[in-house]
């Protein structure tokens, strides 16, 4: 059975939550998040956890959100819709989240990176304000 | 006619910051279950790649497929396929007309021949010479045929062009057909529903242009990642009917407790699709959700499998008058064969009495 | 038309109508028969309470011969009981039921119907077990036997796992549940499964003629 791993998997539903409400899954993704930034440290190779992607209950959220924390940076992307992007109490450890111009979350990810992504200015994004910039002024002049 | 054009130049032009688009292909990547890594990938692969040249045939349908597509709940998300696409011909949504529209699809199939992807929503009419559809004077079919030829892949989206949908309802008068009764040489993915979730229109459609081919199939040509469970598989209701605890009416305890609708004909448990998970409305709901079974629309024929309100196990005609006429034969039939054998029982009496 | 729409369809009426001109055809023809005139003096001149009294008492094992027939008789019952419990107090099939009769009653929790069928199937293999490894009982059973037992054990086998999801998709599995229900209501008037009908009959005639003699029941 090859392609068998090109099948996608999306489980939505929560789990049914044991009596504290707490699935195991939350701590799994923490141990994950000790090995990503263990291979991170050692090879540089940045990578992402998308929360979506395995069943949470909402006390695992909590468990989460109180472990990892808030960190020194917080931005928000206003990009159709607005991009919280937010550093966690472990430095390289980003907590993103993907609204949609209604408010609903369209995308939630862990990135272990130095900076994600979405972030940074685009090369040609930059070109593209450079020419604008100077027809700007020109027009000023 | 469009230069060769990079979706790069066209987010420009277009105004579209590249962080909106990164942002689109990690929804995508996170709806579609890909990797994360997928959406980095995604969104570099397609800014230097040409647009992908998209040719719309509309043929029996009731453009609800479009509609789901273009007036999203989240258009700004859903409609951000329109940038990595180049649409060069849609009858709804164009600007052209008339034989300027039409030599629109001839430029795009000349310009691009083996590399477009067709996709179709609306069956087919193959009755008389299939003249219950026509665009511009040429036949569904004849336009199907012609157009498919130069395809690198087709897009069969709703349940009409997936299974034939409505017009191939009983007793179908216009001969309906499915693409895949047509086109047997060219790769086909069905995306039924009636019409489908535009999100899932949206990400087969995106995964085709990143990677250069359909996504997995399942044996009624179904994208796996959408259609590998049942409606029931993932419904919030569940554990109701696990429970046995079913809504009788529409206005019972029942239903007011949000139980089960099974008994009042949901097809949630033959249906395959992931309206559970995905919902409609920018995920506001589902059917069940509010309060009304599933009518099972992204299967096949599912207006011809009983009424709407009918439970998934019981029979399908009205076996009233087959079960009266089958017992006064039985009865026919019982009563001669007494006849015989008390006329049997009477010779071996009279035998006995000799 | 796909597997569902078929069982659902033609192959229920079908089985219906069998079913019933089957049912008709052979309780007439029993019923109908000529009675063998009986001369002698009654002992009783009503005979209908020794027949409900044979009824009741030949669905108990005789004190003398207990010891021998009670496993297989309380397997027999176990699996009887289990059947009714199954058939006539799970949800979906009571919908079933209604459908066809109009007729309506309060369903029994999904877990005591899921462990009726389990023990139900269990019993039922014991006594096919029985049947085959029991000397006297292989030499009694013919085809009848074994393919009564068959479209008994079929109907609920498919059904759990209907309802468990195993083993194929669900309209898969609610096709074969149905079409094996067809199989049975085929069968149920030609063969041996027609004594659900007939038990009571012959044991009535037998009590009937045993009041009327004045020999004990």
């Amino acid at each position: 059975m090859s392609g068998l791993e090109n099948i996608g998997v999306k489980i939505i539903n929560p789990l049914t939550p044991q009596t504290d409400g707490v699935s195991g899954n939350a701590d799994a993704i923490l141990h994950e998040l000790v090995a990503l930034l263990e291979t991170y440290i050692d090879s540089g190779e940045n990578s992402a956890i998308d929360l979506h992607s395995l069943p949470l209950t909402p006390t695992d959220y909590e468990l989460l959100r109180a472990t990892l924390a808030e960190g020194e940076v917080h931005a928000n992307i206003n990009a159709v819709g607005n991009t919280e992007v937010r550093e966690t109490l472990y430095p390289g450890v980003w907590w993103l989240t993907y609204y949609n111009v209604e408010g609903d979350i369209v995308a939630d990810l862990l990135e272990v990176i130095d900076v994600p992504e979405i972030l940074k200015a685009p090369a040609e994004d930059i070109r593209d304000g450079l020419v604008r910039l100077r027809d700007l002024l020109t027009q000023m002049e | 006619m469009n230069e060769p054009d990079t979706l790069g130049a066209s987010l420009t032009r277009t105004g579209i910051s590249r962080r909106s688009f990164l942002k689109f292909c990690t929804a995508m990547a996170s709806l579609m279950a890909l990797p994360p890594s997928a959406a980095y990938a995604m969104a570099d692969a397609l800014q230097r790649t040409q647009r992908q040249s998209v040719i719309w045939l509309s043929f029996q349908e009731c453009t609800g497929c479009v509609e789901s597509l273009t007036r999203s709940f989240d258009p700004t998300l859903e409609q951000m396929i329109f940038e990595m696409i180049s649409l060069d011909y849609q009858h709804t949504l164009q600007a052209a007309s008339g034989t300027a529209a039409e030599s629109a699809r001839e430029q795009a199939m000349k310009a691009s021949y083996g590399k477009y992807l067709l996709i179709v929503d609306g069956s087919i009419p193959t009755k008389d010479g299939g003249v219950y559809s026509t665009v511009a004077g040429i036949s569904n079919y004849d336009m199907l045929v012609e157009t498919a030829k130069g395809a690198a892949a087709i897009v069969s989206v709703g349940t009409c062009s997936s299974y034939g949908g409505i017009p191939h309802a009983n007793p179908n008068p216009t001969g309906a057909v499915a693409v895949t009764d047509i086109i047997k040489d060219k790769p086909v993915m069905n995306v039924p529903g009636c019409p489908p979730i535009p999100s899932v229109i949206a990400g087969v459609l995106a995964y085709f242009v990143t990677y250069g081919k359909l996504p997995e199939l399942d044996h009624l040509n179904r994208p796996k990642v959408f259609f590998a469970d049942t409606i029931h598989d993932r419904c919030y209701r569940r554990p109701f009917y696990d429970q046995g605890k079913f809504a009788k009416t529409f206005d019972d305890e029942g239903a007011r407790n949000g139980w089960c609708l099974y008994e009042l004909g949901c097809k949630g448990p033959t249906t395959y699709n992931a309206c559970a998970t995905i919902k409609w409305n920018g995920g506001v709901s589902f059917p069940i959700e509010s309060g009304h079974g599933c009518l099972g629309c992204s299967e096949p024929n599912f207006w011809d499998k009983g009424s709407f309100y009918q439970p998934l196990p019981t029979p399908l005609a009205d076996n009233a008058p087959v079960i009266a006429a089958a017992t006064l034969g039985g009865i026919a039939v019982g009563t001669v064969a007494a006849v015989v054998s008390r006329k049997h029982q009477a010779d071996i009496g009279t035998k006995e009495g000799k | 038309m796909d597997l569902l729409q078929f069982a659902r369809g033609p192959a229920l009426t079908w089985a219906f109508a069998i079913f019933v001109f089957g049912m008709s055809w052979r309780l007439l023809g029993i019923l109908l028969l000529k009675r063998r005139p009986d001369y002698s003096e009654p002992r009783h001149a009503t005979s209908w309470p020794g027949a409900i009294k044979l009824i009741i008492t030949r669905s108990w094992p005789r004190r003398e011969f207990r010891p021998r027939t009670v496993f297989g008789l309380s397997v027999g019952y176990i699996f009887h009981f289990g059947l009714v419990i199954v058939v006539f107090g799970f949800a979906p099939h009571i919908m079933f039921f209604r459908s066809l009769t109009g007729l309506d009653w309060p369903n029994l929790p999904n877990a005591v119907i899921y462990i009726s069928g389990a023990i139900t199937i269990a019993a039922l293999i014991i006594v096919l077990g029985r049947r085959l490894t029991n000397p006297v009982m292989r030499l009694l059973s013919n085809f009848d036997d074994y393919f009564s037992w068959f479209v008994t054990i079929t109907p609920v086998v498919t059904g759990m796992l209907a309802v468990a999801h195993l083993g194929a998709r669900y309209e898969t599995l609610l096709a074969v549940h149905i079409l094996s229900i067809a199989l049975l209501l085929v069968w149920f008037p030609f063969g041996k499964l027609m004594h659900s009908a007939l038990i009571f009959i012959s044991r009535g005639t037998t009590g009937a003629l045993f009041e009327r003699k004045g020999a004990s029941i």
